[in-house]
C-alpha cells in the first residue's frame, strides 16, 4: 500500500512539474518525429538529427543567449495527432515549429498560415512551395498558399524532374533508340503521389513513352507481382516514389525477378541503412541526395561531428543521409531566429522575414553539407541545384552495420551530376 | 493477352500462396484447438523472423543449429502467451477474446520495433542456390523450402490428428471441450500443445519471408492475408485453410494481372482477396471445405 | 450485462418511475449540474479562460469519439453483434459532411445530420448481409469491409479527393460563424448532450429490450416472435448514423479529412473505448473514451516531468517513451480484459455501491 502510494505520489508530482515546466520564459520551439509509424524507418534517423541539432544551438549561445525548450514528440505518422499537438504548441506560445510529414504539413497549411507561426517540413512536397498563391495550381484551388511552410531541400517535385533530365540525357548517353519509356511506382498515399505530376510532365516533354504506374504498399511486403508487371510494361526507367523501407523490399523483389530497368528514387528513397538491408540488388539505384556523404571532406563535417558530439560522445558513429537533412532543416531555423531576435521580432513574422531574406545561405558554416538556400515572399523552392547520386554495392552485406560497411567500402555512394532545375513560375506549386 | 506475365503471375501466386496457406494452417490450429481467434498471427510469424534472424547473426551460428532454438523458443513463447493472457478469458465471450489478441498484437509491434529497430534487417543466406527457374519464373529457394516443410507438416498433423493418443484427444477438444474433459483428456495441456504448434510453424514462415524480402515489421502483414485464407478455406478444416491459402495466392496473381493490364486501377491485388472474402462470406460463410453449422429453432 | 442492479427496498410504483433515466433525485442533479459546467468551460472571463485551448480541444475530441463509441456499444453491448469496421463509418460520415457542404454548398449546420442519416443508410446495407452472420464470420466480414471501404475512400477523387483528401468548410448557424474551438465546442456538446439522451431511451424502448434480447439469447428471442434480422440490421443503422454524426463533426472541427485517418487501428480504438468503458453501458462508452484519450496525454506529461529535471533530452530516451506509449494502449487493452472485463462503469457502480454502503460493504 505505501508503495502505491508512493508511486502515486511521484506520478502526479511529475505530472505537476510537467505542466508547469512549461510556463518558464526561453524560446518554445515544438518539434515532431515519427520512430513509431509508417515512415519510422527514416524517421529513427531524421529525428535524431533535429535534437542533435536542437542541443547543439543551445550549447553554442542558444538564441543570442536565450535557451531554446524544444518539446520533441513522436507522432506515429498521425495526421490528428500532429493537428492535436500544433494546436497545443500554439496554445504554449511556441515560435516556430519543426514539422515532419507530407501528409499532416498539407493538412494544417492552412492553419499554419492563420496563425502565422513558421513551419519548417522534412516534408518537400512541392505543394508547399507557393506562399503568395500566385502558382496556376493555387488559381485553380487545388493547393493553398503557404506563406509559412519553408524547407531547405530541393522540393519531391523538383528532384523528380532533375531524375527526369537526367535520365534523358542518360538514354542517349548508352546510344538508345526510339522512344524510352518511364514509369512512376509508388502507393496511393500522399508523400509518393507529391511529385507524379511533376515527373510524367516533363518525362513527356522530354521524349519519354509514360507508361501507366503500379502501386506498391508503403508498409513493403513482397512486390515480385508487381516487379513482373514491371518486367512486363517495358520500362527503362522507373522512379520509386515509397520511402526507404517499402524501395528495400521493391528492389530485393525485382532482383530475384530479374527486372531490367534502371531505378530512381526519392530524395527519401534510399540512406545507408537501405543499402545495407537491400544488397546488391541496390547497386546502380541512382537517387537525390543533394549532399554529400557522412565524413567526406567538406567544410561542412567540422560543424556536423559536433553536432553529432551531442548524442555521441565518442564521435565514432557515421549518420546516414537523413540525419544530417534533418539537422539541417534546424540550422536554418536556427540561424532565422537569430536575425530574427537580432532585429528585435522574435516572432512568426519576423522570422519570416529573416527566412525570405536568406539568398545563396549555408547556415553555421555546414558548406557540403546544408544545401545553400534562397527563400523569397514570392517562391519557397529553396533549392534549384539537385544532386544525384548513384549506389554501389561491391559484396555482401549481411554482416556488419552500415558503418562498418560504408568504412570498408563495400558501400560507396557514387556523384552522377549536379542537375538545375530552373525555377518557373508554371511549376510553382506542384 | 501476355501468356507468359499471366503464367508468371499464376506461378508466383502459388508459390507466395502457399505461404499463406502455412499462416492460415497455424491460425486454424488455435481455432479448432482452443477456440480462439488469433488476430496477433501476424505477430508471431515476425516473432519467428526476428528470433531466428537474431540467434543467427548475433551468435554466428550456422543456420541449421540455431533454427531448432529459434523452434523452441517459440513454442515456450506460445505456451506463455496461452497461459498469461489467454487462461484467463476461458468462457468469456468471442469479443474478449478477439480484443485480447488485438490488443497483443499492439503490444508485441512495438514491443519488437523497440528491441529490434525500425530497419529492415537481411537474414543471412541460408542456400547455396538462391533461386530457382520454374516456367521461367524465377523463385527464391526459401519458398520452395516453405512448400517442401508445409507438405511435410500437413502429412504430418493428418497422420497425428488420425493416429496419436493426444492428436485424438485435441480433436476431442475441438469437438467439445467438456465431454473431453470429463473424459479424462487434459484441455489445459491440450491448449499449450495447440499454441506451441502453432507459434513454431508461425516461426517457419516468418523465417521464410524474412529470407526473401528481409525482416522488418511488415513481415506482419501476412497476418492479415491470413483471414481471405482461412474465410475462403474455412474455419474449420486445415486443409482447407492450406488450400485458401494458395486460392488466395492464385487470385492475387490474376488480379495484379488484370490491373496491370488493362484495369490500371493500381491496389487490386491488395483488395481483391477481401472482396473473395466478402462474396465468400455472403454466399457460403463456412468456406469451401468448413463444416456446416446447422441450427434449428 | 444487468441494466443496473437495484438494492432491497426501491420500489417503483408507477409506470413513470419506471421509465425514468436516472433513479434518484441525486443523479438528475448531477447529471443537469455536469452538463452546465461543461458548458461554461470554454468561457473566457476577462482574456483568461477557465480551460486552456489544448484541453478544450481534448474535450471535443472525446466528444466526437464519444458519440461514435456509443454508437458502437449500441450495436456490440446492446445487440451482441461485433464490429471491426466502425471507423470506416466514422470516416464516411466525415467524407459525407465534406462533400456536401463543400461540392454542394449544403450549409454545415444541415450537412451533420445529413451525413449522419447517409451513413446509417450504408450501415443498413452492410447490415443486411452481415446480419446473416454470427459471432467470428461476423467479425471477419466486418474487417473485410473496414478494408474495402477504406480503399474506396482513398480511390474515389470525386467524393474524397483521393488520396489528398478533402475540405471541410467551417460551421456557421444562420449566418453567424461558429468556427474556432471555443465556439465549436458548443456544437459538439449540443450533439453529445442529445445523441446520449437519445441512446439513453433507446434502451428503455421495445425496441431497445428486443435488442438486449438478441444479445442475450437470441434463440430464445425469436421463438418469442422477435425478428432477429430486422433487429440486427436496425442496430447496424443506428451505430452507423452515430458514427456519421461523430464523423461529421470531426471534418468541420479539423476542417481537413484525409482517407487514412480511418484505418483498422481506430476502429480497435473505438473497440477498446467501449471494452475499457463496460459494453452494454451508456456512461461507460463515455467513461472508455475518456481513458483511451487520456492515456498518450497521461504518459506524455509523465515524460515531460521526467524531461524538465533535466534528464532525456536526448533521442534514445525520447524514442523509449514513444514505444512504451505504443505498448501501453495494447498492454491497457489486455489487462483490463483481464481483469476488469466489465469495464469502469462497472468499476463506478461498484465504488459507488462500497461507499454508500462504507463501512459495511463486504
Amino acid at each position: 500500500m505505501k508503495l502505491k502510494l508512493a508511486l502515486l505520489s511521484a506520478v502526479a508530482a511529475s505530472t505537476a512539474l510537467g505542466t508547469s515546466a512549461l510556463a518558464q520564459q526561453k524560446v518554445k520551439v515544438g518539434n515532431l518525429v515519427d520512430y513509431t509509424g509508417a515512415t519510422s524507418s527514416v524517421g529513427k534517423i531524421s529525428g535524431p538529427g533535429k535534437v542533435d541539432a536542437f542541443n547543439w544551438i543551445n550549447a553554442n549561445g542558444g538564441i543570442n543567449g536565450k535557451q531554446l525548450e524544444v518539446e520533441t514528440v513522436d507522432y506515429g505518422y498521425q495526421t490528428q495527432r500532429s493537428i492535436q499537438l500544433y494546436k497545443k504548441w500554439k496554445d504554449d506560445g511556441a515560435v516556430a515549429i519543426q514539422g515532419y510529414g507530407t501528409n499532416d504539413t498539407e493538412a494544417m497549411v492552412g492553419f499554419i498560415a492563420e496563425d502565422k507561426i513558421p513551419y519548417f517540413s522534412l516534408s518537400f512536397s512541392g505543394h508547399l512551395t507557393d506562399p503568395a498563391g500566385v502558382s496556376a495550381k493555387a488559381k485553380e484551388g487545388k493547393i493553398k498558399p503557404a506563406p509559412y511552410n519553408f524547407f531547405g531541400a530541393p522540393s519531391y517535385s523538383d528532384g523528380t524532374r532533375s531524375l527526369v533530365i537526367w535520365a534523358a540525357e542518360d538514354w542517349k548517353k548508352k546510344g538508345g533508340s526510339g522512344k524510352p519509356k518511364y514509369i512512376h511506382l509508388g502507393d496511393n498515399h500522399p508523400y509518393p503521389l507529391a511529385p507524379k505530376e511533376a515527373g510524367e510532365q516533363l518525362a513527356k516533354e522530354l521524349g519519354f513513352d509514360v507508361v501507366p504506374s503500379i502501386q506498391y504498399a508503403l508498409a513493403g511486403g513482397d512486390f515480385k507481382a508487381q516487379c513482373l508487371a514491371l518486367q512486363a510494361s517495358g520500362a527503362n526507367y522507373a522512379f520509386m516514389g515509397n520511402t526507404t523501407g517499402a524501395n528495400v523490399a521493391l528492389l530485393r523483389s525485382c532482383a530475384t525477378v530479374g527486372v531490367n530497368v534502371q531505378f530512381m528514387a526519392n530524395i527519401w528513397g534510399m540512406d545507408e541503412a537501405g543499402m545495407k538491408a537491400t544488397g546488391k540488388a541496390v547497386d546502380g539505384l541512382v537517387w537525390v541526395v543533394s549532399q554529400n556523404p557522412w565524413g567526406a571532406d567538406v567544410p561542412g563535417m567540422k560543424t556536423f561531428r559536433e553536432i553529432s558530439k551531442q548524442s555521441d560522445p565518442a564521435g565514432a558513429s557515421y549518420r546516414p543521409l537523413p540525419y544530417v537533412r534533418g539537422a539541417c532543416q534546424v540550422l536554418y531555423l536556427g540561424e532565422a531566429m537569430r536575425m530574427a531576435d537580432k532585429a528585435g521580432k522574435l516572432n512568426g513574422e519576423g522570422i519570416k522575414a529573416a527566412l525570405e531574406g536568406m539568398k545563396d545561405f549555408v547556415p553555421f558554416g555546414t558548406d557540403g553539407m546544408c544545401p545553400a538556400v534562397t527563400w523569397t515572399s514570392q517562391d519557397h523552392r529553396s533549392v534549384d541545384t539537385v544532386g544525384l547520386m548513384r549506389a554501389r554495392i561491391t559484396g555482401e552485406t549481411e554482416q556488419g552495420d552500415y558503418t562498418e560497411l560504408m568504412a570498408k567500402g563495400v558501400m560507396k555512394l557514387e556523384k552522377v551530376a549536379d542537375i538545375k532545375v530552373e525555377r518557373k513560375p508554371g511549376w510553382l506549386g506542384y | 493477352m501476355n501468356t507468359t506475365l499471366l503464367l508468371q503471375l499464376l506461378v508466383n501466386g502459388v508459390i507466395v500462396g502457399a505461404l499463406y496457406g502455412v499462416v492460415a494452417m497455424c491460425f486454424v490450429l488455435i481455432y479448432k484447438a482452443s477456440q480462439v481467434v488469433n488476430f496477433a498471427q501476424g505477430e508471431f510469424v515476425l516473432i519467428g523472423a526476428w528470433a531466428c534472424w537474431w540467434l543467427v547473426t548475433s551468435l554466428n551460428l550456422p543456420f541449421w543449429i540455431s533454427f531448432p532454438f529459434c523452434l523452441l523458443f517459440m513454442s515456450l513463447l506460445g505456451v506463455l502467451v496461452q497461459i498469461v493472457v489467454l487462461r484467463p478469458l476461458i468462457g468469456e465471450p468471442v469479443i474478449s477474446i478477439v480484443m485480447v489478441t488485438i490488443g497483443l498484437s499492439i503490444f508485441f509491434q512495438a514491443l519488437l520495433r523497440w528491441i529490434f529497430g525500425v530497419f529492415t534487417q537481411p537474414f543471412p543466406p541460408v542456400f547455396a542456390t538462391q533461386t530457382v527457374s520454374i516456367l521461367g519464373l524465377n523463385v527464391e529457394s526459401a519458398y520452395l523450402m516453405s512448400l517442401a516443410i508445409s507438405i511435410v507438416i500437413m502429412a504430418g498433423f493428418a497422420w497425428f490428428f488420425k493416429y496419436s493418443r493426444f492428436g485424438l484427444a485435441m480433436r476431442a477438444t475441438a469437438f467439445d471441450q467438456q465431454v473431453a474433459q470429463s473424459l479424462g483428456v487434459s484441455v489445459r495441456q491440450v491448449f499449450a500443445v495447440a499454441w506451441a504448434i502453432s507459434a513454431v510453424v508461425s516461426a517457419l514462415a516468418g523465417v521464410v519471408v524474412g529470407l526473401v524480402s528481409g525482416v522488418s515489421a511488415s513481415v506482419a502483414t501476412v497476418g492479415v492475408k491470413v483471414f481471405p485464407a482461412v474465410i475462403v478455406g474455412g474455419l474449420e478444416s486445415i486443409v482447407g485453410a492450406v488450400l485458401g491459402g494458395l486460392i488466395i495466392g492464385l487470385l492475387e496473381g490474376l488480379a495484379q494481372f488484370f490491373d496491370a493490364e488493362y484495369l490500371h486501377f493500381g491496389n487490386l491485388i491488395t483488395i481483391a482477396p477481401f472482396y473473395a472474402m466478402l462474396l465468400i462470406l455472403l454466399i457460403k460463410p463456412y468456406g469451401l471445405f468448413g463444416s456446416k453449422n446447422i441450427e434449428r429453432v | 450485462m444487468a441494466l443496473s442492479v437495484r438494492p432491497a427496498g426501491d420500489f417503483r410504483v408507477s409506470y413513470q418511475q419506471d421509465r425514468t433515466i436516472f433513479p434518484t433525485r441525486g443523479s438528475t442533479l448531477w447529471c443537469i449540474v455536469g452538463i452546465l459546467f461543461l458548458c461554461l468551460l470554454p468561457l473566457q472571463i476577462g482574456g483568461k479562460s477557465l480551460v486552456s485551448s489544448y484541453w478544450l480541444a481534448l474535450v471535443i475530441q472525446i466528444a466526437y469519439y464519444g458519440i461514435a463509441a456509443l454508437g458502437l456499444n449500441i450495436l456490440v453491448g446492446f445487440t451482441g453483434q461485433i464490429s471491426l469496421g466502425h471507423s470506416a463509418f466514422f470516416g464516411f460520415g466525415a467524407f459525407m459532411s465534406a462533400y456536401l457542404s463543400g461540392k454542394h454548398g449544403v450549409p454545415v449546420a444541415l450537412s451533420i445530420p445529413l451525413a449522419g442519416l447517409a451513413t446509417g443508410l450504408l450501415g443498413v446495407i452492410v447490415g443486411l448481409p452481415a446480419a446473416r452472420l454470427k459471432g467470428l464470420y461476423l467479425a471477419i466480414a466486418t474487417l473485410a469491409s473496414q478494408f474495402v471501404l477504406q480503399d474506396f475512400f482513398s480511390r474515389a477523387e470525386w467524393f474524397t479527393g483521393g488520396a489528398s483528401g478533402a475540405n471541410a468548410a467551417p460551421f456557421s448557424l444562420f449566418g453567424y460563424s461558429l468556427s474556432g474551438d471555443r465556439k465549436y465546442y458548443y456544437v459538439v456538446l449540443f450533439y453529445l448532450v442529445i445523441m446520449y439522451v437519445f441512446a439513453a431511451n433507446l434502451v428503455r424502448t421495445r425496441d431497445g429490450r428486443a435488442m438486449i434480447a438478441v444479445r442475450d439469447h437470441y434463440l430464445s428471442a425469436e421463438i418469442m416472435g422477435i425478428n432477429l434480422t430486422y433487429y440486427r440490421i436496425l442496430a447496424f443503422g443506428i451505430s452507423s448514423v452515430y458514427a456519421g454524426i461523430g464523423g461529421a463533426l470531426m471534418a468541420h472541427y479539423t476542417s481537413f479529412v484525409s482517407a487514412e485517418a480511418f484505418d483498422l487501428l481506430l476502429s480497435i480504438n473505438f473497440l477498446a473505448m467501449i471494452i475499457i468503458g463496460g459494453l452494454g453501458s451508456v456512461m461507460g462508452s463515455l467513461m472508455g473514451t475518456v481513458f483511451i484519450l487520456f492515456l498518450p496525454e497521461f504518459m506524455q506529461s509523465i515524460v515531460r516531468g521526467i524531461q524538465s529535471f533535466g534528464y532525456a533530452q536526448s533521442a534514445a530516451f525520447i524514442e523509449g517513451l514513444a514505444y512504451m506509449k505504443e505498448m501501453a494502449i495494447g498492454m491497457a487493452i489486455v489487462l483490463f480484459l483481464i481483469f476488469e472485463p466489465d469495464g469502469l462503469a462497472a468499476r463506478w457502480r461498484k465504488i459507488k455501491a462500497y461507499w454508500k454502503l462504507y463501512p459495511f460493504s463486504y
